[in-house]
């Protein structure tokens, strides 16, 4: 139920190693605050246009993603050239659109895997000092993505019991005994973990 | 740290995702969806404490940076961090971990004050530790998620201080609730002594 953003594909994107990807992604996006010119914005929009298109993006695909993104862009936009101008709104709306559009051309193109893999370089330093221990982050976040439809569906268990009675569902209702089955799990869980080393 | 204290952390980010999954609500004029996400932050910061809750707030903006579309409205991947409501994600994180200090220690102060039996009475009743876990839940929860959102939204934006908090008073209403019904709920959580 929960997919990843990754389209798979053999472009030179997707070869391009993960952790160089994120590099380029960060400077690049950290100097594009710094440019005000319009027309260079709209290069800068055109080229992260141009290499989602070559990493295989459907239309379809990047509007799921930035339609939230571009009503929000619409509702600033007017803000912003009423209180300052068309030139500065339009500058505001084409550098956040493309600063979006590129981070989403990195996560499509990058496996989860390969991303894990930067997160535990990342942390490796602090697991040298003793803070952290990847392979407890690894297994945290495995067993958080395998838990999301369980309690999707323990959720819909609890309401559907309510409504059996009679009751009408509210956060308040069901908060209690969604809380209480989870924990009562979270024991069950880590029973069978240990058991198994 | 246990193997349960990495289940439990696992299980409530997952609450946090499935909150957060249930359709949003759009509201005009205002950049921020509505959504449950941060009752099960609140949830978090008040049932697991400061350490155990900043962890899961951590490992659940980890696994929407990586890509998995675990955020409100199903959005997801570094491209979060350049949008204008990047602030209140992050300061979700200090938020938890604030939340669960105020809860837990309060509740370390009582039992070293509640030398006389009307004190001890009055501590431990319910209706007064509810009133604490929602005052906790609204100071971490909303004025510090805000105090780090609202000037974030502002400067993406360039809209100006004033006019972000204008903008934000419409989630107020909402976020209050949301704090009051999870300070409810925790209290009959916590009583049960199971984390």
């Amino acid at each position: 139920m929960i997919g990843s953003l990754y389209l798979p594909g053999h472009t030179g994107l997707h070869r391009t190693p993960a952790g160089l990807k994120l590099a380029v992604l960060a400077l690049s996006s950290s100097a594009l605050m710094w440019v005000h010119s319009p027309l260079l914005l709209l290069a800068a929009c055109a080229l992260v246009c141009l290499s989602a298109r070559w990493a295989g993006a459907s239309l379809r695909q990047v509007w799921q993603q930035l339609r939230p993104l571009i009503w929000m862009l619409l509702v600033l936009g007017a803000l912003s050239a009423w209180s300052q101008g068309m030139l500065q709104a339009l500058e505001m709306v084409l550098r956040l659109f493309t600063l979006v559009l590129a981070a989403l051309v990195v996560s499509m193109t990058t496996p989860i895997t390969k991303m894990m893999q930067v997160v535990v370089w990342l942390l490796w330093p602090f697991q040298r000092l003793g803070w952290v221990n990847a392979e407890r982050v690894a297994l945290g976040v495995g067993l958080t993505l395998r838990l999301i439809p369980e309690l999707a569906v323990q959720w819909q268990e609890i309401r559907e019991a309510q409504l059996a009675r009679g009751l009408v569902p509210s956060p308040l209702t069901m908060g209690v005994p969604m809380l209480l089955r989870t924990l009562r799990r979270a024991e069950e869980i880590a029973e069978a973990i240990d058991a198994r080393g | 740290m246990k193997t349960k204290d990495i289940v439990l952390i696992a299980l409530f980010t997952a609450l946090i995702i499935a909150l957060g999954l249930v359709p949003p609500i759009p509201m005009p004029l205002v950049p921020v969806p509505v959504t449950l996400q941060t009752f099960g932050v609140m949830l978090a910061g008040l049932i697991l404490g400061p350490t155990r809750a900043g962890l899961v707030l951590l490992l659940y903006v980890m696994i929407a940076l990586l890509g998995l579309p675990v955020l409100p409205g199903g959005r997801a991947g570094l491209a979060v961090l350049a949008g204008p409501t990047a602030g209140f994600l992050l300061g979700m994180i200090p938020g938890a971990v604030v939340i669960g200090w105020l809860a837990f220690a309060l509740n370390r102060h009582d039992k070293s004050t509640a030398d006389s039996s009307l004190h001890e009475a009055f501590q431990s009743n319910p209706r007064w530790q509810i009133v604490r876990y929602a005052l906790a839940a609204m100071l971490g929860g909303i004025v510090l998620v805000y105090a780090i959102g609202i000037p974030w939204l502002a400067l993406v934006t360039k809209m100006g201080l004033t006019k972000a908090c204008w903008a934000m008073v419409v989630f107020l209403p909402g976020d209050v609730l949301k704090a009051l019904v999870a300070a409810a709920v925790a209290q009959r959580i916590r009583r049960l002594n199971m984390v």
